[in-house]
């Protein structure tokens, strides 16, 4: 009887076993199953991701140079916003204005296009750089073009500002080229854009320019901008730096606004 | 009794635990860093960095908008859906944690490799979250490979010590 009772027992713990064991693979297979897809479905987000990061998930390389009508319209505002302002090389403003705002820039920089188009840099220009109250000085920094295309492109672009420079069109280039920047990383600074830019502005002799890209002195000048902002800790572009009778600030946001470019100011002032 | 001994129900019950609490504390200082990102981003404000001065060559590149979106609110999406896939206690939550650390994974490998080869500058704080979602795809991992909700026992085995067992399963839990 105790042998039968035992018997029943073994064969019930054989069974629970079995049973156990069939449950533990299923779970094991699923687990499984379940690993594969979510690693599947992991990847193709991934490179869904790294398709639209990378500008080939359906934008087409740009240049943001303008043509026809679009390009005059452009033209005719910049000249509208520096017109019968003093300027000089890569200053803009009254030279014996109280204050001054140095300011470092990558040509190819967009958060120094937003500064232009977003920022308080036009309402800048024409009340406190036109009043004689503020004047601007340009520095070179490279950190969107470093990080694309690198520092020979940089220094060619740059240089090609300084040289309208040497006609007083300095800040004209500039603005020009901000407003047409076009999509970072892609290469699209080349001669024919550098040209296109040129040829927009009104009063610039191209021949003239050209000449003056060719200057050693403007290459030595980029180098010796990116130099001092190095010494002085500038690590980014765009970067204000104002500097008047009171001492010097520099603002803090990366895209400042007018109001806040004027708190600045009366720091310094 | 020894259907839970032989599981390790107990041992994996407690394994869970503390690699909740390791996910969690990850994940809050995810969503502090890319709350951070994602705020000086929108209020405009430059971003505080170390001497190496990357950070804003990083945020000022191509790379750091998705379309348009910043990907530090990616960033910060990820973090909180981790975060509320581990208040679901089941297979299920840590399929879905395992998951989204595993696209953020991946795709912070892509950003780094980016900073590398193609800005030539580091930011701190793209190299911090990418570090935490490294650490957050081993523990969601280990925790969705590892961790078992005890199995429920056998429908052979008789009602009145299926119930027991049942019991004492979710007094563990």
């Amino acid at each position: 009887m105790a042998s039968r009772t035992k018997q029943k027992e073994e064969a019930r713990a054989r069974r629970l076993a079995e049973e156990r064991a069939r449950v533990e693979r299923v779970r094991r297979q699923r687990r499984l199953q379940m690993v594969g897809g979510i690693v599947a479905g992991a990847v193709i987000v991934v490179v869904a991701l790294v398709l639209i990061s990378s500008g080939s998930g359906g934008a087409a390389k740009e240049t943001g140079l303008q043509s026809g009508t679009k390009a005059n319209a452009t033209a005719t505002s910049v000249d509208q916003m520096f017109a019968g302002i003093s300027q000089g090389g890569n200053r803009l403003g009254q030279p014996n204005a109280p204050v001054t705002m140095t300011y470092y820039g990558d040509y190819e920089c967009p958060v120094c296009q937003a500064f232009t188009l977003q920022g308080g840099f036009p309402q800048l220009v024409a009340n406190d750089v036109r009043s004689g109250k503020v004047k601007v000085v340009y520095r070179s920094f490279c950190t969107a073009t470093c990080g694309g295309p690198g520092e020979s492109v940089f220094n060619t672009q740059q240089v090609a500002g300084l040289a309208a420079g040497r006609q007083n069109l300095f800040w004209q280039f500039t603005e020009l080229f901000y407003r047409e920047q076009g999509q970072e990383d892609t290469g699209y600074v080349n001669e024919s854009y550098l040209d296109g830019l040129a040829q927009q502005i009104p009063g610039l002799s191209i021949s003239a320019w050209k000449t003056a890209r060719n200057d050693p002195n403007l290459a030595a000048q980029v180098a010796s901008d990116q130099n001092s902002a190095k010494q002085i800790g500038v690590s980014g572009t765009p970067t204000l730096i104002f500097s008047g009778p009171k001492g010097q600030a520099a603002a803090s946001q990366a895209v400042p606004t007018y109001a806040q470019l004027e708190s600045v100011i009366k720091q310094v002032s | 009794m020894s259907a839970l001994a032989s599981n390790g129900a107990a041992p994996r019950s407690r394994l869970d635990g503390r690699l909740r609490i390791a996910i969690l504390v990850l994940t809050l200082i995810g969503i502090g860093v890319a709350g951070y990102l994602t705020y000086t981003h929108y209020a405009k404000i430059k971003v505080i960095c170390g001497s190496n001065g990357g950070c804003e060559t990083v945020q000022s590149s191509v790379y750091s908008k998705l379309d348009g979106v910043p990907v530090a609110v990616l960033g910060l999406a990820g973090y909180i859906g981790i975060l509320f896939s581990l208040a679901i206690r089941s297979e299920l939550g840590r399929a879905a944690a395992f998951g989204i650390a595993l696209v953020g994974f991946l795709f912070s490998m892509y950003l780094t490799y980016r900073e590398a080869f193609t800005i030539h500058a580091y930011c701190y704080w793209c190299l911090s979250s990418a570090l935490l979602m490294t650490l957050l795809v081993i523990l969601t991992a280990i925790r969705f490979l590892r961790v078992d909700a005890p199995p429920r026992p056998p429908k052979t085995m008789p009602r009145a010590e299926r119930r027991r067992v049942e019991r004492r399963q979710a007094a563990r839990r």
